[in-house]
């Protein structure tokens, strides 16, 4: 995440807002998609409905991945 | 050097310009990313397509002797906040189906408008070919992802999106309601 956003991971807390770290949106898209692929998960938009935060996301990749 | 651009016509050509660059970017970065394949294999020839019509748009506005205006927002950038974030590869694309088929109706209307610039002209026709095959290349990647999301799951995320997209074109043509008098009389006229 930290290497996609070009941040410095000590920046990328859990509380961070996503679209406070990126200065285009669609880089957020880009980013999701990425990591799916790494993680060979599948995501629909319902899963991201209520993500904001770099928490969040965390937590529903954890969540995709145990189950 | 052709006749000057208008205040409003320099602002819509970089308008298109920066909707084209915001495409580019988002393609190129995601065809970084593609496995091996023939979507990747699309989607770098998209990317490498917008990204020629960003310099087509430029190269038009030199040739009346100007440069493009620095514009912060894209059409793109709307679509998200309207239509929430793609989570997967395939609603990208169904959201890209949906764009591409804006794109090309808004440049077909536009191209129509009398008293059009041949310079600009030129350029819709140039731009309206790659985009012709851009829908057809998501299509066809949309229809072989049936098996693995589902014919219908597909169908809904289309028709989703198209919602969005209805609602942000309203959005942005009220929005630049001055700067796209031409193009909304002239859309009246033909309705």
């Amino acid at each position: 995440m930290a290497e996609f956003l070009q941040h410095p991971v000590q920046k990328l807390q859990d509380a961070a807002i996503l679209t406070d770290l990126v200065t285009d949106s669609m880089i957020l898209v880009n980013m999701v998609i990425d990591l799916q692929e790494d993680f060979r998960i599948r995501l629909v938009q319902e899963d991201l409905k209520d993500v904001k935060t770099v928490g969040q996301l965390l937590a529903v990749f954890e969540r995709k991945m145990s189950g | 050097m052709a006749n000057k651009l208008t205040e409003n016509e320099l602002w819509i050509l970089s308008f298109y310009r920066t909707s084209e660059i915001s495409g580019a970017l988002f393609f190129g970065r995601l065809a970084r990313s593609m496995k091996p394949g023939q979507i990747q294999r699309d989607m770098t020839k998209h990317f490498s397509d917008e990204s020629q019509h960003a310099w087509y748009w430029t190269s038009c506005m030199q040739r009346f002797g100007t440069f493009p205006l620095k514009l912060s927002q894209a059409y793109q950038d709307k679509y998200l906040e309207a239509a929430g974030m793609p989570a997967n590869l395939m609603e990208v694309l169904a959201i890209t189906q949906t764009f591409e088929k804006r794109v090309i109706a808004q440049y077909a209307l536009h191209s129509r408008v009398p008293g059009l610039k041949p310079e600009i002209a030129e350029t819709f026709t140039k731009i309206m070919e790659d985009e012709k095959w851009h829908i057809e290349w998501v299509g066809e990647a949309l229809k072989r992802m049936e098996p693995e999301y589902g014919k219908s799951y597909i169908d809904d995320t289309l028709k989703r999106y198209w919602k969005a997209d209805k609602e942000v074109y309203g959005a942005v043509l009220k929005e630049h309601e001055d700067r796209v008098q031409d193009l909304l009389r002239y859309r009246k006229r033909t309705a």
